[in-house]
Formats: structure tokens, sequence, C-alpha cells
């Protein structure tokens, strides 16, 4: 691969044209680039610094009320036994992305990981074995060069979606997501304004109502619940991406309107409000674009059980490992002081099951959008 | 029943069958009308001696030939045995031929000869067919042999199981005539019956003559000045692997080094172990027993049977290491005078004095009556027979147990790639040319020594060959893929050390479980010696361990002699020896790892240096070229331990030993150019032809 590229690159080079972002993006991955051949001329080791993306290197901003990422930094050496491969991974991906904005196109995650992945010269050994192998060196080298996914012309799959009081512009096409049917419109990986027109103009919506994952929000949808409640409808399929996210983020500040979530009573609900308001630990450098501090947490709550008077049969019971989870989340700085929280979580514990939002379904198909939702609004009844 | 029967004494004589009837009246209702089934003049008809012979007839997996594959084990065993014991006595290097040839089903005929003094006409009957009759029974000396049943025993069973005579052939010089013997045991007299010549033999005159003879009368005979063949003909079993005569052969070969081996088997193979040593061991001495190894039944016999003389002279002569002054102090304290003669002693004082001895502290006997094989010949040994790299020796001074002195030995062999992994593609080809197996597992087997049959396997299936397929007609393809396979499977994954045991330098083959030296190797933590262990079990990895223990007097756990009892003196000092190979080979394997671990890092770096360099080139057009030949410097100037490796010998990772101070007596070697990691063929080829 590395042989072909020279003869490819002077045709590919001329015709395109690089935007301000991508020529910062260049100067970056080429500054990679000098920094081994200027160790390899002392020679000496050469080297990365990459902000660490782990709990110990993030930091909660009580007064921005985000995750920021700490100065912390790992040294990964090429000359380092455990170290080698990523070394040589990192200068891969980073090469990847040259030619992605030398050509002036966009990939996929897994197009990346196709474009990068070969067997090493005179082994059996493979670049990559697994895409998230690359995955994580591809968000290394985002914190490395302090470039975001989109500036190094990747993208992820289209993940969640959103159906709502609102028309925005995708690549110039006007798109009224009050006429989505049932499908709704995918929330593409990339919504930066490039791509997604937002105008407040042209929104008519109260709220945004972000609920866990797909089945919930057909649910939702199938009820026609935005046009009764006038309010924005997503979902981010678990753990929402970067585009849910962004565009959230986006929606919140751009359009002035609040966020509410209603997701699963387990930790792993509890984790995805965290991200959403927060930021999440491993994209710490990208909470600033990306966390809603506003966001609210509208249910399910540990006290639905019986404040809802659902049945036994819809109990879940914990695993040791969510028990664990439960009191890490307990734990993180931006849950320790707040004391409706941490009832939330103790009360979870001590009920020793969980609770899965379509569990209001055993009351009644539509309890969920005709009365658990409307009476939390109602009453203003959620965590913060 | 005992008790009671003692207690009855006085009533007994008057009728036996009375007093059991009331003894046992509550539980033996219908027996008190039994009637009286025999006299005693009745049984004393049928009441005679019973013949050595005829008990060894009956009982004689006693001696060994419990199955027909252990017989045939032990008939070889015994007769090299005895063999080696003559030579070594009589000052000979021995030189030994053994062939085994299988003359029907389940039938083998087993012929043994050896280069030794011969034995005298009248003595050959004897020796060979009569049973408990030798010359090592009465001595206390080291040797392999110990009663004199062996050979002739062997012989009684070929008679039994096939009928045909034990055939001895035996010369004492060149220029007197050799005997000729068939032999049958009288089972019931214990006698030898001579078959040929009429009951006289058969005399075959030196020379010319002789050989004419020999061709005639289709006798085996390897053309020697001086030496004995026996020949004896027997129902066994031929197998290979555990416990076979390959390995018992082998075996005797690394603890004899002083031993020339010749040995074709069943199927055409020959093997031939050269000796790697000139010198015969010298001759081990004669010694009187120690007071502490003596029972007090001996003892009150050796009292008995002594001559008329004083307390004083009868200590001084008939035992080891009592000085007069010991002697005094022995008579003070069981009561009677230095002076008192011998003969006046009863068996009270023979307790009193056997009380006295276990008292009294003996100095401990002379050690000098024993002869090791020594630090050099096991390595020698060692590395001529079992393919390896590094080998270590530790001979202990001698110890005592119970009043016998011993000395323990230790040989570790470690082989660290399989000679599978070694050949080049030429030579494997050389050897599928001149093979004459007829499969490919067979071919491996034979060809590559230590592989063994699971190894084998593997290779066979990872190369994905057909089970039966023939070497020789194997296509180019698969040539290829075998080689392939070859260096591809590990052989040595899941390998155990093997451990080697034996007694006077005779190999133990059977109840290894319950040896003290197998106990002891299981009971030393190998794991500090760079090989992994788990707890309770034998050690992982290419490694064989022989032990050697050579005493007066080997305490064998049975009267089969294939276990030794675990004494304590003698566990622990098999333990230091296993300790000080042990230590040995640690040094060496993390010397060896840490070479290793630096040229696999640079491995590694390299592999990955090419990649780097393009990618660099990529991002900002730098020379690939020139990036890579500069990153290759940073490469070698971060691994340069490894570098100092290469350049010393040429070989990537190569052991200077004269730089690693393992101490003496270790033997590191280039594995790949092993003699006897790969038996070549063509001595079978030359037959043919």
């Amino acid at each position: 691969m590395a042989k072909k590229s020279p003869a490819r690159k002077t045709p590919a080079k001329a015709p395109v044209k690089l935007s301000p972002r991508d020529k910062k993006t260049m100067a970056s991955l080429t500054g990679l680039a000098d920094g081994v051949v200027k160790a390899a001329n002392a020679r000496r080791d050469p080297f990365v610094d990459i902000p660490s993306r782990t709990l110990s290197n993030v930091r909660y901003s009580a007064r921005k009320r985000i995750i920021e990422m700490g100065t912390g930094k790992n040294r990964r050496q090429l000359f380092d036994l455990s170290q080698a491969k990523s070394y040589m991974r990192t200068m891969l991906v980073a090469s990847g992305c040259k030619r992605l904005l030398d050509e002036g196109k966009t990939t996929s995650l897994r197009g990346l990981f196709y474009m990068l992945k070969h067997t090493i010269e005179k082994t059996k050994e493979n670049t990559f074995d697994d895409q998230n192998e690359c995955d994580t060196i591809i968000e290394d080298v985002e914190v490395l060069i302090n470039s975001i996914r989109e500036e190094l012309h990747l993208y992820a799959e289209n993940r969640g979606a959103m159906v709502g009081n609102i028309t925005i512009v995708d690549r110039g096409d006007t798109i009224d997501c009050s006429r989505m049917g049932s499908g709704g419109y995918a929330i593409p990986s990339i919504v930066e304004p490039e791509v997604i027109e937002l105008n407040r103009k042209k929104c008519d919506a109260n709220f945004i109502l972000h609920v866990e994952k797909g089945t919930v929000w057909q649910r939702f949808n199938e009820d026609r619940f935005w046009e009764t409640h006038n309010c924005i409808l997503t979902h981010g399929a678990g753990q929402p991406p970067r585009g849910v996210r962004r565009l959230l983020h986006r929606m919140h500040n751009e359009l002035k309107l609040p966020v509410y979530c209603v997701l699963d009573n387990d930790p792993w609900g509890y984790y995805i409000y965290s991200v959403l308001k927060q930021g999440s630990i491993n994209l710490a450098f990208e909470s600033q674009r990306m966390a809603i501090p506003e966001a609210k947490y509208l249910g399910l709550r540990s006290i639905d059980f019986d404040r809802c008077d659902l049945s036994d049969s819809v109990k879940i019971a914990l695993s040791d490992s969510d028990k664990k989870r439960a009191n890490q989340i307990a734990k993180y700085p931006w849950f320790e002081k707040k004391r409706p929280w941490q009832s939330e979580i103790q009360r979870m514990l001590k009920n020793d099951f969980k609770l899965e939002v379509e569990s209001l379904i055993s009351k009644d198909i539509s309890y969920v959008t005709e009365v658990y939702v409307p009476e939390r609004l109602e009453e203003q009844d959620w965590l913060d | 029943m005992a008790a009671s029967s003692r207690k009855k004494k006085p009533a007994t004589r008057k009728s036996r069958s009375e007093s059991n009837g009331s003894a046992s009246s509550n539980d033996a209702a219908p027996r008190k009308a039994a009637k009286r089934r025999s006299t005693a003049q009745a049984m004393a008809a049928s009441q005679k001696e019973i013949s050595v012979s005829e008990f060894f007839a009956k009982n004689r997996h006693l001696l060994g030939f419990d199955n027909p594959r252990k017989a045939l084990l032990t008939t070889v065993k015994e007769a090299v045995d005895n063999s080696l014991d003559a030579c070594e006595e009589a000052g000979i290097l021995p030189e030994i031929w053994v062939h085994i040839e299988q003359t029907g089903a389940g039938r083998y005929k087993v012929g043994i000869q050896d280069n030794g003094p011969g034995i005298l006409k009248k003595q050959i009957p004897l020796i060979f067919g009569k049973l408990l009759y030798g010359s090592k029974f009465h001595r206390l000396r080291q040797s392999r042999g110990q009663q004199g049943i062996g050979i002739s025993a062997a012989g009684m069973y070929g008679v039994q199981t096939t009928g045909k005579p034990v055939k001895i052939i035996s010369k004492v010089s060149p220029r007197k005539p050799a005997h000729y013997y068939e032999i049958q045991i009288d089972t019931k007299k214990n006698q030898p019956k001579i078959l040929n010549g009429r009951g006289d033999g058969v005399d075959i005159p030196p020379g010319e003559k002789g050989a004419s003879v020999i061709e005639k009368h289709g006798i085996e005979w390897v053309d020697q000045p001086h030496g004995t063949r026996v020949t004896i003909e027997l129902e066994a079993k031929f197998v290979r692997g555990r416990g076979s005569v390959d390995e018992y052969l082998q075996q005797t070969a690394i603890a004899n080094p002083h031993v020339t081996l010749h040995y074709l088997d069943p199927e055409d193979y020959e093997y031939d172990y050269a000796r790697s040593a000139e010198v015969l061991p010298h001759e081990p001495k004669e010694i009187k027993p120690h007071p502490y190894g003596v029972e007090v039944g001996r003892l009150a016999q050796m009292i008995e049977e002594s001559d008329s003389m004083t307390m004083g002279e009868f200590f001084r002569t008939k035992f080891s290491r009592i000085t007069p002054a010991i002697g005094r102090k022995l008579c003070g304290a069981a009561k009677i005078t230095v002076r008192t003669n011998v003969r006046k002693l009863n068996r009270s004082h023979a307790d009193n004095i056997y009380q006295a001895i276990q008292t009294i502290k003996i100095s401990p006997p002379a050690t000098d009556c024993i002869c090791p094989i020594g630090e050099d010949l096991i390595l020698k040994g060692l590395h001529q027979v079992v393919p390896g790299e590094f080998y270590a020796a530790a001979t202990r001074p001698p110890g005592v147990y119970r009043g016998n002195p011993f000395q323990i030995e230790v040989g570790l062999a470690y082989g660290g790639s399989a000679p599978t992994q070694n050949v080049t593609m030429e030579l494997l080809l050389e050897l599928l040319e001149e093979t004459d197996t007829r499969t490919v597992r067979q071919f491996l087997i034979h060809t590559f020594n230590g592989l063994g049959g699971d190894g084998a396997d593997k290779i066979v299936k990872v190369a994905g060959l057909k089970t039966r397929q023939n070497p020789t007609a194997l296509k180019p393809k698969d040539r290829e893929k075998l080689f392939n396979a070859m260096k591809d499977v590990n052989v040595a994954e899941g390998q155990q050390m093997e451990v080697m045991r034996y007694a006077n330098r005779v190999p133990l083959q059977f109840q290894q479980a319950a040896c003290a030296i197998t106990q002891t190797v299981l009971g030393t933590n190998w794991r500090g010696y760079g090989l992994s262990q788990s707890r309770g079990a034998m050690p992982k990895g290419p490694v064989s361990i022989m032990v050697h223990i050579a005493s007066v007097w080997v305490p064998f756990t049975s009267e089969s002699k294939e276990a030794i009892a675990s004494y304590p003196e003698i566990q622990k000092e098999i333990r230091l020896g296993l300790q000080a190979v042990g230590r040995k080979l640690g040094m060496y394997l993390r010397r060896r790892m840490k070479v290793k671990q630096q040229s696999d890092r640079r491995e590694v770096f390299m592999r990955y240096l090419k990649e780097v360099s393009g990618a660099v080139s990529v991002i900002n057009g730098a020379k690939q070229d020139e990036l890579y030949d500069k990153l290759l410097r940073v490469a070698r100037k971060v691994t340069s331990e490894a570098d100092v490796k290469l350049d010393d010998r040429g070989r990537p990772i190569e052991e200077d030993p004269t730089e690693m101070d393992l101490g003496e007596n270790v033997l590191i070697v280039d594995p790949s150019a092993h003699e006897a990691a790969i038996n070549r063929v063509e001595m079978v080829e030359e037959d043919e032809e």
C-alpha cells in the first residue's frame, strides 16, 4: 500500500481544493510525520504523546457542568515492545486520513479499517484484525492532533432517529420531520452546520424528548406523541452515537429547546443520561460540543414500580456487574453531590431489580405516552 | 485362631477336628459330622521338597516374566547385565550384540553376544541351566546382578513356552576351541540337561575349520577372539516406547558410556551405540559389612559360623570400621571382654552386642567401594544418546544409609527445539529418499529420535496428509506440506520431563511411581529453574533427567528390582543432586531467555518499521527507504544486546559457553548438528545390496 500511494497522489492532488478546516488538519498530520523524520535523523526513539482517555484523566468542571479532559498524556513509543504495534497503527491511521483529505472524500470507520488492513510484509500478521482495534486508534488520532472525526473525513454508521415539528436542511434538501412516516429521519453521523442547517423559524416544537431505543421511540411515534405535545422525538439506539449527541446539543443551544430523557431504570440508563448531560469519559475532548448540562432525567425511576403499581413479572434481577456499575456511577463526581440521584441509585440497589421502559406496557399499551410522560412533564417531576 | 490353638495345646494331640469343632461350634454346625479327610501318614506321602526351579517355573512373575512383553525385556536385560559384569570384571571394554528376531506369531529368538572372557566348558551348563548358581551372591560389592537367577530363569522360560533349548557358544581364547551347547533345564532337579553332542556339547575348533562348523550348524556368532553368545527362543511380544527393549538399551548406553552396543530389532532396524569413553570404570572393591547395616539375626549367624577367635579379632576381621578402641567399647557395652572367644557366645550375647552397636558411634563405612559413572561420562553418555542442546551432570559425595555406602549421580539433558524443526528441506528430501518405512507416520517416528507417536500424529495431521501415505511416493507438493508442518508443529508442547532411573548402571523401567527417585523429582520445585510444573506433577518441557544410585546394596522395594526404597538419606542426596543440575539449567534458560527476548524485540520492531516509514512518507512525502534505513539504525542501537550475540557467532541466538559462568560439568551444543537426533538408514540399504 505504501508503495502505491505516491503514484496515485500526483494526479489526485491537483483538482482537490482543501477547505481551511482541512488545511488545519493537514498541517497537524504533517507535523506528526515530521516528528518521526526528525527523531530518526537524530537517531532517537520516535514517540507521540497521546492525551489519555481514562477516568483518571478527566475532570468534572462544576462551573461548566461538563466533563473535561485533563492534561495527562500517554507516551507511545515505536521502540517499546508493548507499544510498537499501536505506534505503527497510529501512523497508518494518520496516513489513511491524509489520503482521504487529499482526495476530498469521506469514508466510514469500517471503510478506513479496510483501507488500512493488510498483511505486514514477510509475516503472517495483519495491521488490524478487527475494526475495534482501528476505531480506538482513530479516537487516539483525534485527540492527538486535536481534530474531531469529521475533520479527518471519517463518519460512523447512521444510528438513531428523529421525528417532530421541525424542518431542517440536510445537504441542501429540506426535510420536514413531521412527515417522516413510521421510520423517522435517520440522524447522520456528521451533523455539523455544513451538513445540517437548523433554523429557529422552522421549528415549532417546545421541547425534545429523547428515548433510549428504537422500540420505545416507535411507541411514541405511533401514538403521535410529538404532535399532541408539540415536541421533537429522538432515540439513540442505546448509547447515543456522536451524531445524535451533537444534533441534540445543537438543537438545544441553537433552538433553545429543553431536553428530557426517558431511559431504562438500570445503571446503563443512568450512564446514557450521564453521557448526554456531561459527556463521556472516552470522548471527554468533545464534551464542549456535545454535552447538554440542562438535560433532565424523566424516567424510569426506581420508585416507579410502586408509584405506577407494576406487576412483579416485569422485574429483571440485577446482576453482579449491574451492582458494581451502579456503585461506580454513584461515585462519579457529577453524581456524588446530588442527593436525589444518590437516593435514586440506592433505591434501585435496594429494589434489587431493574425496569425497562417497555415494562410500562404491562399497565396499558400506551400508558407511557398517555399517562406516564405527560404526568411527569405536568408535575415537572424529574431528576437533574 | 492362632491364639485359641495355642491355649489348647495340651489337648490338641487327641483330635484336631474335635478341637476345631468346639472352637467354632456356633458357626459350623454341619461340620460336626465331618469325616477325617486325610491322615498324617497319608499327607506325609505327598509332602516333599520343592525344587527352586519348580517354584520359579510356577511363580515366574517374581522374576519379571509376568507377560510376554516383559519376558522379552527381562531376557535381554539379564543377558546384557551378565555380559557387562563379566567384561568389567575381566577388564575388557564391553561390546555387545543384541539381535531379536521374530520366528512365529508371538515367538521371538533373542541372541546376545559379548566380547567377554568366555566361560569354561564345565561351567557353561551350570551357569545357564541351574537356578541360583552364580558368583555375586556371597559378596558385598557393587555389581549389576546379585542372585544368579536371571539368565537361567530366562532360559527356563524359553524352554517352557517354546520347547526350544537355550543355545550357548563360548570362547575363551582365539587359539582354543569354542564350546557349543544346547541346554534344557530340568525343573524337577534344578539341573541342566545337555541336548547336543550326546550330552557333552560340541567343540568348535578355532580358525577356518571352526567357521565351517558354525556355518554347518547354523549357529549365530559374530567372530571374536573370546566371548559368549546365548540364544533363547521364547514366547514374547515386541513393543516400542515405555518399558521396551529399545528404551532399556538406550538407557543402558547412557549410563555405560564405555560400552558399544549393536542392536538389530525384529523390524530389521539397526541401532549402534558407540562407546564415548575408552576407559573402564575402576573396579569396585569388595567390602565387609558395616556394623550399622547388620541385623541381629545376621549377627548371630556370623557368630555361629565364625572360626575360633577372640571378640577383638572377630570385630576387626569381619566388619569394617571397628577399630580396636571401638571394639573395646562395644565389648564393654555388651558386658563381655575383648578376649572372650566367639564360639562361647550364645544368642543373648548377640542380642547384647546388637544393642551395643546401636548406641555407640561408629564412623561411616569407606566409600571407595563404590564406583560412580562420573560427571564427565554422564555428560558424554547423555550427549551421545539424548538429542538436546544443554547437558549438566552432578555427582554427589557418597552417603550412607543403614550402614551401606551409596552415591547419587544426576544428569540432565535439555533439548530446546525438536529435531524435526532443525531439518533442512534438502535433508528431508534425502531422508525421504532413503527411508524404507511404509507410512509417513512411521518414517517420522523412526527417523527423528524422541518424537514419539503423538508428535508424529500431530505433524501428519497439520500437514493434511493421509495416515497411510507412503513417504517415498510423496508428491513434491505434499513434501513441502510435510516440511512446513514439521517446522510449525511444536512437538515439545505438553511434553513432560522424562526420568531415567538407574541402580548400579542398570536402568529401572517399571514401578515408576513407587520409586524414591520419581518421588523426589516430583517433590522438587522446578519452577525456580525455568520449567513449568503443576502442583504434584512432572515438570513440563523437553527435559530428560537421569538419576543413578550406586551402592554395594541397593535397597529395592521388592525382589523384582524395579523401584528404590525411600530412605530419607537417599532422598536427600537425590534432591541435592537434582538441585545442582537444576540450578545450572535455570541459569542457562534465563540467559537464553534474555538473549531471545532481545532478538524477539528487534524482530518486532523490524516488522513495523517498514509500515511506519511507509505511512510517514504518505503523509509528508519523506523518502521511504531513507527513513527506513534511519529507523533501522535506531532499532539496532536500542536492541544492541542481541546484536552482540549476532556478531560473535554469526547465528541469531548463540551462547558463548565461556561467557556463561555455569561452572563445571555442563555441556552446551548446537542442537541442529546433533548426530543422535536423526536416524539415517544407510545400514539397511547396504544389507540389501
